[in-house]
C-alpha cells in the first residue's frame, strides 16, 4: 500500500516535471458533430465519410503534418453560437470558428470578427479564386470576414422514374419548367399520369423550406428585399407573384401538404412524388437509396438547381466559413492560423464529398469534383447562388418570421397580401431593435 | 379502487408511457430505416448499433464523470446550505428574519435567463468558466430548497429543542444531532430533485463549459450530433436521449419511495 502510494506520488511528480509544451497553440471551434471514436486517429482523408468524418480527419492530417503546432479542436453542439457568444462575452473566444455565412453579418456588424484579407494573403489564398457564391457569402460591407468552406442551397431532387411515367424526361434528363405557367402545366400533367403530387414539400415546422423557395425566386426577379440594413420590403408584385404560385400548387394539391421535414424525406425516398426541393446536404442519402436495388429511387434519381421561372437563373444559398473572432494573437499564432487555412483550402475538394458545393473555382472545374455523383449537374449553383446582402443582420430570426408567414399564406390560412404585410411589419419591428 | 378508476389510471399511465416507449423503440432502429419510415420503430429487426456509436464516443466517460461531479457537488451543496438556512429561518430569531425570508422566496420568481448575462460576466471575471466550481456554484442558489427545509424544520415540535437545551446541548449540537436526523426524508426529497435538475441542466453548462473536457453529459451528447440529426440520425438521437436518462432512472428506482412521498407531501401541504 505504502509502496503503491509512493509510486503514485513519483508518477505525479514526474508528470509535474514534464517539459513544458512550447509549441504555438491555436484554439479551433467547430460544429459538424463529434466522431473521435471512429475517426480519432484517421489521417486518410479519402476514406473519411460524412461531415464529421471528413473534418475530423482533416484536422488529424493537419496535426500530423505540422507537429510544431498545437491545435486544440473544440466540438460544440450545433450550431454553437450560444457558446461563441458566451466566449466572446468572457473575452476568450477561439482563434478560428465555423460559422454560417448568413450569421457572419451579425458578428461582423458588431465588430466581433477580424477582417481576413491579410491572413488569407499570408496563407497564399486569393479571394478571386473563390466561387462567386462563396465570395458573396463571406463579404460583408466590402470586407472579407472568412475563408469560405462551401456553398449550401436548395436543389430540385427528382424521381426520374416518375418523371418518365409523366413524360417529363428528354434524352435521359428531367425536363424542368421555364416559367410559372409551365410549372403548373408540368405539375398537372405529372399528377394526371402518376396520381402523385409533382412536389414533395416540407411545409410544417420548417420555415427554411418556404424561405428557400421564396428568396430564390425573389433573387431571380432581382427584387430588392432589403433596401437598407433596417428594412425589408415584401409588399411587392414580385413577392406576391411567387407566393401566389406556391399557394396555387398547394390548392390544386400539386404539392404534398402537412408534412414536416422527416415526413417529406420519407415520402420522397418512398417514391411518393416527383420533386423534393431541399438542400445540397441530402444528395448523399438520396444517392445511397438510388444505388440500393429494390428501393423506389433505385436508378431513378437526379438533382438539379431550381429552374428559372422568372427573370434570371438564381438560387438562394448560404455556406459554412472559417472566421476569426477578434482577440489578441501573437505573430506565431497568426502564422499557425494561416497554415491551417491554407491546408483547409487545399482540401476543399475532400469537403465537397459531403454534398456541399466547393468554395473554390478550381475545385468546381476539377475532374475529380465532376466525377462525383450529380455534381456536374448542380455545379452552376456555385456561380448563380446568392446569399442575402451582407448588411442584412438577424438572418436566422428573419427566416423564422418570413417562413412562418409564408407557411400561413401557402397553406391558405392567411390571404397572401396579409401574410406579406405581416411578415414585413414583424421583420421591420425586429430590425428596429438593432443598434 | 373501482374498475373505472383502474381504467382511468391505466389510460393515464399509457399516455405518459407512450412517448417513452416510442423513444426507446426509435433508439433501437437503424437510422437509414427510420429515414424511410419512422413507423418502422414498431417492427423488427432491432439493433443496438446506435448505443454502440454512443459508447464509442471518445469523451463519453469524461462527460459522464463531469455530470456525476457537478450533480453530486450541487446536491451536496444545496442540502448543506438549505438545511442551515432552513434551520435558521425556522428556529432562530434575528433582525429582518421575515424580510430576508421573503427576499429569498422572491428568487423563485426570477427565471434563470433573466440573470444569465451578469452571471456569465461575473464568472468570467472570476475565471470560473470551464471549471467544476463554475458549473456547481450557480446551482447552489436554491430558494425552493430554503423554503422547503424551512417548512420542514417548522413542522418539528419546538419541545425537542427545549429538551435538548435543558440537557446542555449547544445550538450546533441541537441542529446536528437532534433536528437534522429528523429531516432526513426531506433531505432525500430535496436531494433527488436537486440531482435531477442538475443532471438535466443544459443552458448554463452549454455557455459556461466551452471546452469539451468540461462538458457535462447533456452538452457533450448534443455536441456529438450531426447537423441533420432529426432526419438522418433519428435513431442515434433517440439513443442519446435514452442514454442520458439512464442514470436518472437509476436514481429514481433507488429513491422512488422518497420521491413518491415528496409528491404526496407536496400535494397535501
Amino acid at each position: 500500500m505504502i509502496r503503491g502510494a509512493l509510486l503514485a506520488f513519483a508518477a505525479l511528480s514526474a508528470a509535474a516535471c514534464a517539459p513544458e509544451d512550447r509549441r504555438t497553440e491555436i484554439d479551433v471551434q467547430r460544429f459538424f458533430g463529434e466522431c473521435g471514436a471512429v475517426y480519432g486517429r484517421s489521417t486518410d482523408i479519402s476514406k473519411a465519410e460524412g461531415e464529421c468524418g471528413i473534418v475530423t480527419t482533416l484536422f488529424n492530417g493537419f496535426r500530423a503534418r505540422n507537429r510544431d503546432l498545437k491545435v486544440d479542436v473544440n466540438v460544440v453542439a450545433w450550431p454553437g453560437y450560444a457558446q461563441l457568444a458566451a466566449q466572446i462575452a468572457a473575452g476568450d473566444p477561439p482563434d478560428l470558428v465555423t460559422m454560417h455565412q448568413g450569421v457572419m453579418s451579425d458578428y461582423a456588424s458588431r465588430g466581433l470578427l477580424e477582417p481576413m484579407e491579410a491572413i488569407l494573403a499570408q496563407a497564399g489564398i486569393r479571394p478571386e479564386k473563390f466561387t462567386a457564391a462563396a465570395r458573396r457569402g463571406v463579404t460583408k460591407n466590402g470586407r472579407i470576414y472568412g475563408l469560405p468552406w462551401d456553398t449550401v442551397g436548395g436543389l430540385f431532387h427528382i424521381n426520374t422514374k416518375l418523371f418518365e411515367q409523366a413524360g417529363l424526361m428528354r434524352g435521359g434528363k428531367p425536363v424542368l419548367p421555364s416559367s410559372a405557367e409551365e410549372l403548373l402545366a408540368h405539375a398537372r400533367k405529372f399528377k394526371q399520369a402518376t396520381g402523385k403530387p409533382y412536389l414533395i414539400q416540407s411545409q410544417v415546422n420548417d420555415p427554411a423550406t418556404h424561405v428557400r423557395n421564396f428568396y430564390t425566386y425573389m433573387l431571380a426577379q432581382d427584387a430588392v428585399m432589403f433596401p437598407d440594413q433596417d428594412h425589408i420590403r415584401l409588399r411587392t408584385p414580385e413577392a406576391k407573384r411567387v407566393v401566389e404560385l406556391l399557394r396555387q400548387l398547394n390548392e390544386e394539391r400539386l404539392s404534398s401538404r402537412n408534412q414536416d421535414n422527416p415526413a417529406a424525406i420519407a415520402s420522397f425516398i418512398n417514391g411518393e412524388g416527383g420533386v423534393f426541393p431541399t438542400g445540397t446536404w441530402m444528395i448523399g442519402a438520396f444517392e445511397q437509396d438510388a444505388q440500393t436495388p429494390g428501393r423506389p429511387l433505385y436508378q431513378g434519381y437526379a438533382v438539379l438547381p431550381y429552374p428559372r421561372l422568372w427573370g434570371r437563373q438564381a438560387g438562394f444559398v448560404d455556406g459554412h466559413a472559417w472566421v476569426m473572432p477578434k482577440r489578441e494573437r501573437t505573430p506565431d499564432q497568426r502564422a499557425a492560423i494561416a497554415r491551417l487555412l491554407r491546408f483547409m483550402a487545399q482540401h476543399n475538394f475532400d469537403w465537397t464529398r459531403t454534398g456541399h458545393l466547393p468554395a473554390f473555382e478550381a475545385v468546381v472545374n476539377s475532374a475529380a469534383f465532376k466525377a462525383l455523383p450529380h455534381r456536374q449537374d448542380i455545379a452552376p449553383l456555385a456561380q448563380t447562388g446568392s446569399p442575402l446582402p451582407g448588411y442584412v443582420r438577424r438572418q436566422g430570426p428573419i427566416e423564422g418570421i418570413v417562413g412562418e408567414e409564408l407557411g400561413a399564406a401557402v397553406s391558405g390560412q392567411k390571404p397572401v397580401d396579409r401574410a406579406l404585410a405581416d411578415a414585413e411589419r414583424r421583420v421591420n419591428e425586429l430590425l428596429s431593435y438593432m443598434p | 379502487m373501482s374498475l373505472g378508476a383502474w381504467i382511468g389510471v391505466g389510460i393515464g399511465a399509457a399516455i405518459m408511457a407512450a412517448p417513452l416507449l416510442w423513444t426507446l423503440l426509435l433508439s433501437l432502429k437503424a437510422n437509414a430505416e427510420l429515414m424511410r419510415d419512422s413507423g418502422a420503430a414498431f417492427s423488427a429487426p432491432y439493433t443496438l448499433e446506435n448505443y454502440r456509436s454512443i459508447l464509442q464516443g471518445s469523451s463519453l466517460v469524461q462527460w459522464l464523470l463531469n455530470s456525476v461531479i457537478v450533480s453530486g457537488g450541487t446536491t451536496l451543496g444545496v442540502l448543506t446550505l438549505c438545511s442551515l438556512a432552513g434551520y435558521a429561518f425556522a428556529r432562530l430569531e434575528f433582525p429582518f428574519r421575515r424580510t430576508l425570508f421573503a427576499f429569498v422566496l422572491l428568487g423563485l420568481a426570477i427565471p434563470e435567463q433573466a440573470v444569465i448575462l451578469p452571471q456569465h460576466q461575473l464568472f468570467a471575471q472570476l475565471g470560473l468558466h470551464n471549471s467544476y466550481p463554475g458549473l456547481i456554484l450557480p446551482g447552489l442558489v436554491g430558494p425552493f430548497g430554503v423554503f422547503f427545509m424551512t417548512q420542514y424544520f417548522k413542522a418539528i415540535p419546538k419541545e425537542l429543542d427545549e429538551a435538548a437545551m435543558l440537557d446542555g446541548a449547544s445550538r450546533f449540537t441541537l441542529f446536528w444531532k437532534v433536528l437534522l436526523p429528523l429531516t432526513l426524508p426531506a433531505q432525500a426529497t430535496l436531494g433527488v430533485f436537486t440531482f435531477l435538475a442538475s443532471w438535466n441542466s443544459y443552458w448554463w453548462p452549454l455557455i459556461s463549459a466551452t471546452r469539451s473536457e468540461m462538458f457535462t453529459l447533456t452538452v457533450g451528447l448534443a455536441s456529438a450530433q450531426m447537423n441533420y440529426a432529426q432526419t438522418s440520425g433519428l435513431g442515434f438521437l433517440m439513443a442519446q436521449a435514452v442514454f442520458a436518462s439512464l442514470p436518472i432512472l437509476i436514481v429514481y428506482i433507488i429513491f422512488q419511495k422518497q420521491i413518491v412521498r415528496a409528491m404526496a407531501g407536496a400535494s397535501v401541504r
